[in-house]
């Protein structure tokens, strides 16, 4: 693939955005973005896992897997991979901000089965990035999952204080918002696609 | 059933033994989620909401506390006596300060219907409608509950 | 085919295993917070090993916060003003402190985590705080509910602690339950007897540690406790002392007359005690023992609900009238309360209205 490094950054940010285009990482997306802190707390962490395992995941991919003709096994290392990548960060986290620590709770480690991570992994593989285009990509995603989190975040915390329907406040209401979204950020594809 | 580290540091605290010798959940397997939106349900179709019993309850509490020394009769047929403990409860669900142990008994005489609670038990039905789980020492079960306070 | 399967299973398992120790090495690397240096006071400094809470760090180091749940964050009795190096207030941490407290430092030491160099400020009582170990050698029934242990000091052999402070009784893991919990006593002996103390334990209905006392302890076992805790003292001054108890509030009015008896002390002192009916009231030999003995003690037994078979023909009713046989000159009164917080509220509400001034008026607040 010839596409240019930044563009793939630029466009997984907005037009390819892993959540709002992909519909990728929606579990702890509309369950965090309750409080714009800890939704800030999270979008970081996704950030940093997501950018580093698709690095990692390109690595072992290229210099493991494939050389051992075991390509089949990708899923289950994958998943292996970003598993021990987000204990680490657990570790660090309670090292160096135990607020953040006690505030994300259960979704750092649930950070894990975010379908976006290994989704991010298995695009990379699938559209068959460089290291650089992958580390672009994991980056680009990261951020983009941060910016639809924090975007809902807001949103939800305006709407905290108007009324809405019974049957449609909470996961209701968040999930036409995500849609209204997806639906706004398509308008970002004049800019650039890739997919 | 997935519990975050708070919640599950909660349902701990409700075991027997944690904050008292025999728990708050009893005899109980529901989880305290379930147990809360049973008698959430079971409180809407009797007519009466968490804020009502509870400030019914904190009144006779309050009356029993000035009396000391014994019971008193409060409407003709509410017998209510306090006795008091040296020590703080604190709330199972993490709240800030100690209640008083102090067990409440309330009789009430029209419908024979006898009754024991503490100071933990009426913040606990105000802020979280946690009635404790069956065959917990202190259950107040909502039926018999607003039968002894109301009627 | 056959080695497929084993490359397969030797390639995951290594990558997993690899990634273990990986982790394994992390941890070692990450929980590793080296030696810091805790300031107390500005006065003096501990070279600690850090990474443990500044609770169980203390403690390690002989000195003893207050502490009801053993350091699990659920009492909020481990307070301590934290200067500087204390990290985050956590959300674990901020149900139990009021905004002044929050504003002023104030941190549960069960929960700030000893990382870095820190600076602490605690009352100096706590200097003389000890872990005691010792041996039950009586337990005497005083009432239905009522037990009085007598324990014999094993390790320190010697306590020092002044008439109307309390220790905490540590219970360990029995029958079903699972934690040990430490519950705050009155000492009903007299300090002058420094190589035993005697506690007087009243039975809390699903209570864990009074549970404990009356259905397990027998004599002979070994209990341990901290103490002495408590600003419940004897003033020492020449006015008249009116002493208000109920139920084991005895127990520190008890080690405050033995004190004074002991000390044949001319002091008017008046003692009321407050009961419901006959089968509440205990040691009345010893009351009356000391009514004689000493030369201006009075004792005031008072039931609110006597029965028919108490064959009560003494003073009923609430305490408070009869203060009125007792006080003399409400300017040299000073009051000695210990019970029910409701007990307390209505007599220092009574005493108030009589003339006696606040200041004067002392109470246990533990109840």
């Amino acid at each position: 693939m010839e596409i240019n490094a930044f563009i793939i950054f630029i466009a997984s940010i907005f037009t390819s955005n892993i959540l709002l285009t992909n519909f990728l990482g929606m579990c702890s997306f509309l369950s965090v973005s309750k409080e714009v802190e800890s939704s800030v707390g999270l979008g970081l962490a996704v950030v940093f896992v997501m950018t580093l395992t698709t690095a990692l995941n390109y690595v072992v991919y290229h210099m493991v897997l494939v050389p051992l003709n075991i390509v089949y096994l990708q899923y289950i290392i994958f998943i292996i991979v970003i598993a021990a990548f987000v204990q680490l960060t657990e570790m660090m986290l309670e090292r160096f901000s135990p607020v953040l620590y006690y505030s994300l709770g259960i979704f750092l480690p649930l950070i894990t089965v975010n379908c976006a991570i290994l989704g991010v992994s298995l695009f990379m593989i699938i559209r068959d990035y460089s290291f650089l285009q992958s580390i672009a990509f994991g980056a680009g995603g990261g951020l983009g999952w941060l910016l639809a989190i924090l975007a809902l975040a807001g949103i939800r915390q305006k709407v905290r204080y108007k009324f809405v329907p019974k049957g449609l406040q909470g996961a209701g209401l968040s999930m036409i918002i995500t849609g209204i979204m997806a639906m706004a950020f398509i308008g970002f594809s004049g800019i650039v696609v890739i997919q | 059933m997935k519990e975050t580290p708070q919640e599950k540091r909660i349902h701990e605290n409700m075991k027997a033994g944690v904050m008292c010798a025999k728990g708050f959940l009893g005899s109980d397997t529901r989880h305290f989620h379930e147990i809360i939106e049973t008698d959430a349900a079971h409180l809407q179709t009797l007519g009466y909401t968490r804020e009502e019993v509870a400030d019914r309850m904190q009144a006779l509490t309050n009356a029993a506390f000035e009396a000391f020394m014994g019971s008193i009769t409060l409407e003709e047929h509410l017998i209510v006596e306090y006795r008091s403990f040296r020590g703080k409860l604190t709330c199972p669900f993490a709240h800030p300060g100690g209640f008083r142990k102090g067990s409440v008994t309330l009789q009430n005489t029209r419908n024979n219907i006898t009754l024991c609670w503490t100071p933990l038990n009426i913040h606990m039905i105000r802020e979280h409608g946690f009635f404790e789980g069956h065959g917990s020492e202190h259950r107040l079960d909502p039926d018999i509950l607003i039968k002894a306070l109301f009627n | 085919m056959i080695t497929t399967i084993l490359t397969t299973i030797a390639i995951v398992g290594g990558m997993a295993g690899f990634l273990a120790l990986l982790l394994v090495v992390a941890e070692m690397f990450f929980a590793n917070y080296g030696e810091v240096i805790i300031d107390i006071n500005g006065k003096r400094k501990l070279k600690v090993k850090g990474g443990s809470s500044l609770l169980s760090t203390l403690n390690e180091n002989k000195i003893y916060l207050a502490s009801a749940c053993g350091g699990r964050g659920s009492c909020g009795f481990c307070k301590c003003k934290v200067r500087s190096g204390g990290g985050p207030l956590l959300p674990t941490e901020k149900p139990f402190l009021s905004p002044d407290e929050i504003k002023d430092n104030v941190r549960l030491s069960c929960q700030v985590k000893v990382k870095e160099d820190i600076a602490i400020i605690i009352p100096e009582e706590i200097f003389n705080v000890r872990q005691f170990a010792g041996v039950v050698s009586k337990i005497e029934d005083h009432t239905y509910d009522i037990k009085e242990l007598t324990i014999q000091l094993t390790q320190p052999t010697e306590i020092n602690f002044k008439p109307g402070q309390y220790v905490q009784l540590q219970s360990p893991r029995y029958g079903k339950i699972k934690q040990k919990v430490s519950r705050a006593y009155s000492i009903s002996s007299s300090p002058d007897h420094t190589d035993y103390i005697q506690l007087i334990i009243r039975r809390v209905p699903d209570g864990i540690c009074t549970t404990w006392v009356h259905d397990f302890l027998k004599e002979g076992d070994e209990v341990s406790f901290t103490g002495p805790f408590g600003d419940f003292f004897i003033q020492d001054t020449r006015a008249d002392m009116l002493f208000v108890a109920g139920g084991s509030g005895k127990a520190p009015i008890k080690a405050m007359l033995e004190y004074l008896d002991a000390r044949n002390s001319t002091r008017r002192m008046g003692y009321f005690f407050g009961a419901r009916s006959r089968k509440d009231l205990y040691l009345d030999d010893l009351f009356a023992t000391w009514e004689k003995s000493m030369q201006n003690f009075a004792y005031y037994p008072v039931l609110s609900q006597p029965t028919e078979q108490c064959e009560w023909n003494g003073r009923c009713g609430y305490v408070m009238p009869y203060f009125d046989e007792f006080i003399q000159d409400v300017n040299n009164t000073e009051a000695y309360l210990c019970g029910s917080p409701g007990m307390i509220a209505a007599v220092v509400k009574y005493l108030v209205s009589k003339g006696i001034p606040k200041e004067k008026i002392y109470f246990d607040s533990f109840a």
